[in-house]
């Protein structure tokens, strides 16, 4: 999914204050010193409650919709589903409803899963988890009320489910209680396994939850039961708007009765949790990194990162697999309908530069292609070193390499003298909208003549970068969070020419390079892990190769708490602190 | 009676218009996320009803809330933006009234000295105070306050800080507690505005005639400057309270962000940035009502001070 | 010092100077004024806005104490110095033993409380045992005392509430509430209509007599003085320019500025006829007054000496109750007069007392 807005350290406060024997500026060092280490949350402590502070509130309780990743630390912590990442491990998914791996059959195209007995539902519902309730879960996302963002996306090739709006889809099938199988019309059966860690998966009991599924639209949320071990208080009829969701104000989370350790890995040290929603983010982490028992959800301030860098290290953690940041360059129009020129800008920015304004090596690594640490292919598409493109060769960028550049896109000089004027959107607010103005320089160090415009989020994505009749020739902001570690889910929708829409478009430069998209089409039908690495490895250097985008920063996502707080971080969700392994000191 | 109702119409209308025709964020979107299909985002704007032409959208809404008093349910929680007011106005009220009578307290006196003390160091001082007081912005001060002053993160830590609020009815001590930077930071700029303006009316009213007459009689001049030079001078400073009381109630944003009181400021904001159409007119149409009943009380009260305006 | 001074005078004024620091530089506004009233009788003071008039009289109040006021002089009431009184003595004297009525009593009265309640004010400040019934029900018997009628109601009307005589008449009630020794009105009537000019006066006069009381009338018009003045002072300039009882001012005025303001109103014994003079110029500058004679730039008589010389306010010889500061000789005053009081315009005037030929052209 594209990355929401962060934010980080202008250079100034990191770079002048840190000892350069730290080599925190400038070069791309490991975690080791840069605060605290990723916690497995061995050994913790049982009680107490853990308070986390946001100034947003959550979008959505319903597993079915849910997709912002304030949202998913708060369901992973109440839903559990077929598969999951461990908090230490975003790449690899392991069993957590499900009693084992996932069984694929050789041709792809049927996944086999078998579900644990005796987890049960929270009150008032109670009963044990069956595979119907799997199935249920997966084809209300189908249903219009609920409108799930991945169903289509991810279980789109279950036989049925093309027709499906909600009712039972022939292609997910329930021999026994505890069996569930997906038939698929296309062998992407390793694809759908993985897409099982996305909360649509986590089980919904039928009977309880089809009334409220036929209210437009779907109430379940503000009823939402859960299998975790914790859940949100409920009143008698399991009502949780109102008791455990306060709208704008809280959650509240107390131990699930009905769940039980043994079938669960999790420790759940903690007895209760509480979500204070409200007030501001700058006000918020400093009661986080002064007080006690309390956890920062939002993206800390870049003064709060000063701060907890300086002052607090053991309270901070940096997430590695954060996301991407690339500049997308429109490839439909001129003048970047030419590689030669695109290749150009590539060797004439200065990444490093882009970086150190964000806070310099804390905050990320320079990015060389556009699969990032975490996810599948990430090795086999170059790893750190890189693909080998010469144009992203030096991450202070190549001058004399754009030159050469420039000379073969038809410019002798090295300089652009065409009369196109170019319209590069970005965003506002330091440090992105600092990015976006050494990207603008770079261009004008060609030679280009430049309007960039700064603006909002949703205004960048909604009204300019996704709307290709908008004809903006460059996006230096945009970037992707993937929506599990299967690569396709960072470079498909990105970078595929059948995604491109006419509005809502999510592939920015509007890629439409057929060997690219045959190869996607392949891979996407690729079975099992290894080979899926391979395939998708290949196509992050075809794509790297074609300059569209220029990928310059592999996010570090920092995260603050308090300092009696173990947090276990969800290095496959931002770093934020899972609820059922941290634990209080 | 009847205008105001008018105006209630037309205020509904117009967030009505600027919530679609002005760029703003799509609820469906928001929803759905930016890689939903287009499929998907037209299935949640049929679910919520915004797939309908515009008038008979905003047919509906009125027509729900003229004969079932129902305001709607929000796009983002499914609560009902009745009862997200109602569990929002008690912490707004308590944060304006609170900060009302702050405010006057401290301009009163500090206006009716500073006029009768003119050009001494009393003056001068507030003169100073009341600069600063309208130039510091709330949110600024908010910060400054809690960063002095918060039991959590305070450098003296004497008050309780941000997200401390707790309902009266709750626990009126910790109430009362958590409101007092809160009342302090919100009442300054008014503070500050209101003594200059009652030293200004102070001043031209002590010139008055009829303050020569007070004296003539041989009155105290404590009782000439306070029962017949403040009687005089305070009439404009009520009604502009009334009406700041009436524009507060609709929500102090950023006093309430800052120290994380759950009020209707920050419902609006909130809902704004969540595209959440239903709690955004509910907030609106609330502000807009308190407004036009604080112009009423403030028409009755005027007239209820000055005797001059009965006759007219 | 007029006759009824010395002896028996509740109200003596003794060579009052007041003096305003402004940025432009010291105001003299009023520049060594004497004079004594006596019980039951009325002291008419007649001048130009900007003779000193006002000022005169509430300096006499203790109204005009201020950083940037000089005063000097004496002002005895009952043989005691007002102007040398603590502030707290002063306050218990105001509104009790002397008191004062003010010109416009729309704006006089406090426009937002209740009438009876500042007269009930006046009473209890002055007599701190009364009750706010008691002060009430005395308010409603001074409103029916000054000729109010429906005093029982009139007594909570607002000041805006009640007709211009109306509302005069009420604050004469406010300040005759303590039955003062001294009442200083400064011009009470300017405000109002000629008919019911007549009432106030005639009103002022009953109650003066009723309570035996001084009372200095301050005014412009010199109808209002024929009518309710024992005496009268003319003041020009902050002086006091010609001073006699009331009826000799009107038959035989000795100065100038006097035969200006007689000639410039209608006089039902003037010739039929005869032309209004107005007197020509503006009042003098209070800062920088003009040398010598303070009228001299104005006066139609002005001779070279009258530039240099400050005539000082002097008895006439053969009356010794009139005083006149002019440097004009006597017999050439009379002649003077005498002409202009049977229509003779002041430079006809002015012909008849002229040396032939020397001094004296201006």
């Amino acid at each position: 999914m594209p990355r929401p807005v962060k934010r980080a350290l202008p250079l100034a406060l990191l770079c002048t204050a840190v000892a350069t024997a730290l080599g925190a500026c400038g070069s791309s060092g490991g975690n080791s010193g840069t605060g605290a280490t990723a916690d497995t949350g061995a050994g913790g402590h049982r009680g107490g409650t853990l308070t986390i502070l946001t100034s947003q509130d959550v979008a959505s309780l319903d597993p079915g919709s849910a997709y912002a990743s304030l949202d998913l630390n708060v369901l992973a912590a109440t839903q559990r589903t077929l598969y999951a990442y461990k908090p230490t491990d975003p790449t690899n998914i392991s069993p957590d409803l499900a009693a084992g791996p996932p069984q694929i059959s050789p041709d792809g195209k049927t996944l086999t899963v078998k579900i644990r007995s005796g987890v049960r539902f929270s009150p008032p519902v109670n009963r044990e988890v069956t595979s119907r309730d799997v199935a249920y879960a997966i084809e209300r996302g189908f249903n219009p009320h609920v409108a799930s963002p991945y169903a289509s996306t991810y279980y789109g090739d279950v036989v049925g489910a093309d027709r499906a709006t909600g009712g039972p889809i022939a292609g997910i099938q329930t021999p026994d209680d505890h069996t569930i199988v997906f038939k698929l019309s296309r062998p992407t059966a390793s694809l759908v396994a993985q897409a099982t860690v996305l909360p649509l998966s986590a089980p919904v009991p039928p009977e309880y939850a089809k009334p409220l599924d036929a209210k437009a639209p779907s109430t379940y949320g503000n009823h939402v039961v859960a299998t975790g071990p914790y859940m949100l208080t409920a009143d008698r009829s399991g009502t949780v708007l109102g008791t455990g969701y306060v709208p704008g104000r809280s959650l509240s989370f107390v131990r699930n009765p009905n769940w039980s350790a043994t079938s669960d890995g999790r420790p759940a040290y903690v007895d209760a949790i509480q979500v204070r929603i409200g007030g501001s983010t700058t006000v918020a982490g400093r009661q986080v990194l002064a007080g006690r028992g309390l956890v920062l959800a939002d993206s800390p301030t870049p003064e709060l990162v000063k701060q907890a860098y300086l002052h607090n290290r053991s309270q901070i953690f940096f997430s590695p697999g954060g996301g991407s940041n690339y500049a997308a360059l429109n490839t439909t129009i001129p003048p970047f309908d030419n590689a030669n020129l695109r290749k150009a800008v590539a060797a004439e920015l200065d990444r490093q530069q882009m970086r150190t304004v964000r806070g310099g090596a804390v905050v990320g690594d320079i990015a060389s292609h556009f699969l990032y640490p975490g996810v599948i292919g990430f090795e086999q598409a170059g790893g750190e070193q890189g693909t080998g493109a010469d144009f992203l060769a030096n991450p202070a960028g190549d001058r004399a390499l754009a030159a050469r550049y420039m000379k073969a896109a038809g410019y002798p000089s090295g300089r652009y003298t065409g009369g196109q004027m170019l319209q590069i959107v970005g965003l506002a607010g330091a440090p992105d909208s600092n990015d976006a103005q050494i990207f603008e320089q770079a261009l004008q160090d060609l030679g280009f003549k430049t309007n960039l415009k700064l603006v909002d989020s949703s205004v960048m994505y909604a009204r300019f970068c996704g709307l290709p009749k908008a004809r903006v020739q460059a996006c230096p902001n945009v970037g992707w969070i993937r929506d599990f570690a299967d690569p396709q889910t960072v470079l498909d929708v990105a970078f595929n020419g059948n995604d491109i829409a006419p509005e809502n478009n999510p592939n920015w430069p509007q890629l439409n390079d057929t060997a690219i998209d045959d190869a996607m089409s392949r891979a996407e039908l690729t079975v099992g892990t290894q080979a899926r690495a391979s395939a998708w490895g290949a196509i992050d250097r075809q794509i790297t190769a074609t300059a569209a985008a220029i990928p310059w920063l592999w996010d570090r996502q920092p995260n603050i708490f308090s300092a009696d707080v173990r947090c276990v971080p969800e290095l496959w969700n931002q770093g934020h602190c899972d609820f059922a392994y941290s634990s209080l000191k | 009676m009847l205008w105001g109702i008018v105006l209630l119409a037309l205020v509904s209308l117009l967030t009505f218009v600027i919530f679609y025709v002005l760029p703003s964020a799509d609820p469906a979107q928001l929803r759905a996320g930016r890689d939903a299909s287009p499929a998907t985002l037209h299935q949640i704007r049929v679910s919520l009803g915004l797939n309908r032409p515009l008038p008979a959208q905003y047919w509906t809404y009125v027509t729900h809330l003229v004969f079932h008093a129902d305001l709607g349910y929000s796009y983002f929680s499914g609560a009902s933006v009745g009862s997200l007011l109602i569990d929002r106005l008690p912490a707004t009220i308590s944060l304006t009234l609170g900060a009302v009578v702050v405010w006057l307290l401290v301009a009163v006196p500090l206006g009716v000295i500073s006029a009768v003390r003119r050009g001494t160091w009393v003056d001068k001082l507030t003169t100073g105070g009341a600069l600063l007081g309208v130039s510091a912005p709330v949110y600024w001060l908010g910060l400054v306050a809690l960063y002095l002053f918060a039991d959590d993160i305070g450098k003296w830590p004497l008050l309780p800080g941000a997200g401390s609020y707790v309902p009266f009815t709750d626990n009126p001590g910790k109430w009362f507690a958590s409101l007092i930077l809160p009342w302090l930071v919100l009442a300054s700029t008014f503070a500050a505005v209101y003594a200059r303006l009652l030293r200004g009316n102070m001043i031209e009213v002590l010139s008055e005639d009829y303050v020569r007459t007070a004296r003539a009689k041989g009155l105290s001049e404590r009782r000439v400057v306070w029962r017949h030079g403040l009687r005089a001078a305070v009439t404009p400073l009520v009604t502009l309270a009334g009406l700041d009381i009436g524009l507060l109630l609709g929500g102090a944003v950023l006093t309430e962000t800052v120290f994380d009181i759950p009020g209707i400021g920050r419902l609006n904001y909130d809902a704004i940035i969540h595209a959440d159409y239903p709690v955004i007119q509910g907030t609106v149409l609330l502000a807009a009502c308190f407004v036009i009943v604080a112009n009423i009380v403030v028409d009755v009260g005027y007239a209820y001070l000055d005797p001059r305006v009965r006759a007219a | 010092m007029s006759a009824a001074d010395a002896a028996g005078a509740v109200l003596s004024v003794e060579d009052l100077r007041v003096g305003f620091d402004t940025r432009d530089g010291l105001v003299q506004a009023v520049d060594g004024v004497s004079f004594a009233v006596a019980p039951g009788r009325t002291l008419g003071i007649v001048g130009e806005s900007g003779s000193g008039k006002t000022v005169a009289a509430t300096t006499a109040m203790g109204l005009s104490r201020g950083p940037r006021v000089r005063v000097s002089g004496r002002v005895l009431l009952d043989g005691e110095d007002l102007l040398d009184a603590a502030p707290q003595r002063l306050r218990a004297l105001r509104g009790d033993a002397i008191a004062m009525v003010f010109q416009d009593p729309l704006s006089a009265l406090h426009p937002l409380l209740r009438v009876g309640a500042q007269i009930g004010e006046a009473v209890r400040a002055h007599r701190p045992g009364v009750s706010r019934a008691a002060a009430r029900a005395r308010a409603v018997e001074l409103l029916e005392w000054v000729a109010i009628p429906n005093a029982g109601q009139r007594v909570d009307a607002y000041p805006h509430e009640l007709s211009g005589g109306m509302r005069q008449r009420a604050m004469i009630a406010m300040a005759l509430a303590n039955e003062p020794r001294v009442l200083i009105a400064d011009e009470p009537t300017t405000a109002l209509d000629v008919t019911v000019q007549a009432q106030i006066l005639a009103l002022l006069r009953r109650l003066r007599d009723e309570l035996g009381m001084a009372m200095v009338l301050i005014t412009h018009d010199l109808g209002v003085v024929a009518e309710t003045a024992d005496e009268v002072a003319v003041m020009y300039a902050g002086r006091i320019v010609e001073q006699s009882p009331a009826g000799e001012l009107f038959a035989a005025p000795r100065h100038p500025y006097t035969w200006g303001l007689l000639r410039s109103m209608p006089r039902v014994d003037a010739p039929a006829g005869a032309a209004l003079v107005p007197i020509p110029g503006r009042p003098p500058s209070l800062i920088h007054p003009p040398s010598g004679c303070r009228f001299h730039p104005r006066c139609p008589y002005v001779r070279e000496r009258h530039r240099s010389e400050d005539p000082a306010l002097e008895p006439l010889p053969d009356a010794p109750g009139h005083r006149v500061a002019c440097l004009l000789p006597e017999a050439e005053r009379r002649v003077a007069w005498a002409r202009l009081a049977t229509g003779a315009t002041p430079a006809q005037a002015r012909a008849a007392i002229e040396p032939a030929g020397e001094e004296g052209r201006v």
